[in-house]
């Protein structure tokens, strides 16, 4: 009888999976990244210091436990950041700049969410909605908890400046370089969950950034004052920007003038 | 060919993103009443939060329709061709059965819709911060920075939709001639009945020169096509 050869169906190549270049090793590999992150002082320290050992800790079952203190520890950064960013103008602002940074960089967090899931979904990512949830707070935590650190050197410059585009400018400096930070974690989390592309995650980049800049012309004015605590007039931020950028050169003008 | 496993709904709709070729293979195998209504109800809930999204620009009525209107015209258009296609399919070279080209179809219409969904928020968003739509901002940047947002958003998740469904195809098949014909046909045959469902079924957005309506008095007057032409008449003997 002549053996018959049949034809292998036709299966796409397996590409492997992306992993943040000099860290390969599976995590929970070390012991240490095995233990439990009991409070919110050791999460601050882990997500600092060792950030593999957060990421472990996310693929938990009791992971919520963990979410809910790092997203707590975002909002009270936050609200202390935006105390600081409130005395440039003082008043009003100390209690209003906290409470618009903190609700901006939340509901932010959350529109960005569901575009987050479905990009790591399609980059063959096995994460959970759970993980990339806890991916997101950690982003929060992170970006919150350096703002803390740039806070006294934004309070010098609040409390020797008149000048509303030069603080907004170094306030926005400041997050970016947060962010950043925030995203390089959130990046390596999503690189240990088997994603095959990070074309997905980098276009998310691009929108949660749009959409957290487009949150601070929304709740304006975070860093001057106004008769209404929120905007009566829809602006994107570009137009915002840039009549703000116009309104400084017409001062300096005048100013120049006198 | 074994069981696909018992997943819960989000897991399900993740295994379709992630394009877990194994389990979607074995899912279109047998009819699964359950998974059928899920798929349907990602359809109705991811596309219509964005057709609410969209239509909110023009007024909160507006929304309302655009959030029954766009699910319809994924679902009419499914239901509409699904005959169509599943003989096109054995003619083309594809034997499947009329049962596994409608799961297939639905499939990447869900795929497409979940798409959808979670850009709705980010859309809404973006139409909380636009001004008003008025006569002057229709003529303005912000109308057309809204559309492209949506035009870039919809064929975002359309061709992402149609990637998975080409991956699909191409394991029933085992040949990517095959599945390319197959795709090519589906995609025109849905895009003939589509463009005409949405035609009848306008406005989405809506026109701030004209009220507010289900759908416009002259829907049935006229068709996509002969507007195209005309369209095009007027170009060219102008």
């Amino acid at each position: 009888m002549n053996e018959t050869n049949p034809v292998p169906p036709q299966i796409p190549p397996q590409i492997p999976p992306i992993v943040a270049a000099g860290d390969a090793r599976q995590l929970g590999s070390d012991p240490a990244e095995r233990a439990v992150i009991p409070n919110v002082v050791v999460a601050i320290e882990s997500i600092l210091r060792h950030p593999r050992r957060v990421m472990f800790q996310l693929r938990q079952p009791d992971a919520g436990k963990l979410i809910a203190m790092m997203l707590l520890v975002s909002v009270v950064c936050s609200l202390i950041y935006g105390v600081v960013v409130g005395t440039f103008s003082g008043g009003q602002q100390l209690w209003i700049a906290p409470v618009k940074i903190a609700a901006g960089l939340m509901i932010s967090a959350l529109i960005c969410l569901p575009s987050l899931y479905i990009f790591t979904c399609l980059s063959g990512s096995q994460a959970r909605l759970v993980e990339v949830c806890g991916l997101l707070a950690g982003l929060l935590m992170l970006m919150t908890i350096l703002l803390i650190g740039f806070a006294p050197v934004a309070w010098i410059f609040s409390q020797s400046t008149e000048s509303l585009a030069w603080m907004g400018t170094l306030h926005l400096v400041f997050w970016f370089i947060a962010t950043i930070f925030g995203l390089r974690f959130l990046e390596t989390g999503f690189s240990h969950s088997n994603a095959r592309s990070h074309a997905g995650f980098h276009t998310w980049v691009i929108i949660f950034l749009l959409v957290a800049v487009q949150m601070t012309t929304a709740l304006r004015p975070i860093l001057g004052t106004s008769d209404t605590v929120l905007p009566t007039e829809k602006q994107f931020f570009g137009t915002h920007w840039a009549d703000c950028l116009k309104a400084t050169d017409n001062e300096l003008k005048s100013r120049v003038r006198e | 060919m074994k069981a696909p496993p018992r997943q819960t709904g989000t897991s399900s709709i993740s295994t379709l993103l992630r394009g877990e070729l194994e389990i979607i293979v074995a899912c279109t195998e047998r009819w699964n009443g359950r998974r059928t209504a899920l798929h349907v109800g990602v359809i109705v809930l991811g596309a219509g939060l964005y057709g609410a999204a969209m239509g909110w620009w023009r007024d909160p009525q507006q929304a309302l329709f655009t959030a029954i209107k766009f699910p319809l015209i994924i679902l009419l258009t499914t239901a509409g061709n699904a005959l169509l296609n599943a003989m096109f399919a054995p003619l083309l070279g594809l034997n499947i059965p009329f049962r596994r080209s409608f799961a297939a179809i639905l499939m990447s219409f869900t795929i497409a819709a979940a798409i959808l969904g979670a850009f709705s928020p980010v859309m809404a968003f973006m139409i909380w911060n636009a001004p008003s739509i008025s006569p002057e901002t229709i003529q303005g940047a912000t109308y057309s920075l809204v559309k492209l947002a949506n035009v870039a958003v919809i064929a975002f998740a359309g061709t992402t939709g149609n990637v998975r469904l080409f991956q699909l195809l191409v394991r029933l098949g085992g040949s990517k001639a095959v599945a390319f014909r197959v795709l090519v046909a589906w995609l025109a045959g849905n895009l003939f009945l589509g463009s005409q469902l949405s035609w009848i079924l306008r406005p989405f957005i809506g026109s701030p020169n004209l009220p507010v309506e289900f759908y416009r008095a002259t829907a049935i007057h006229g068709n996509f096509y002969e507007n195209v032409f005309q369209t095009l008449q007027q170009i060219f003997n102008d």
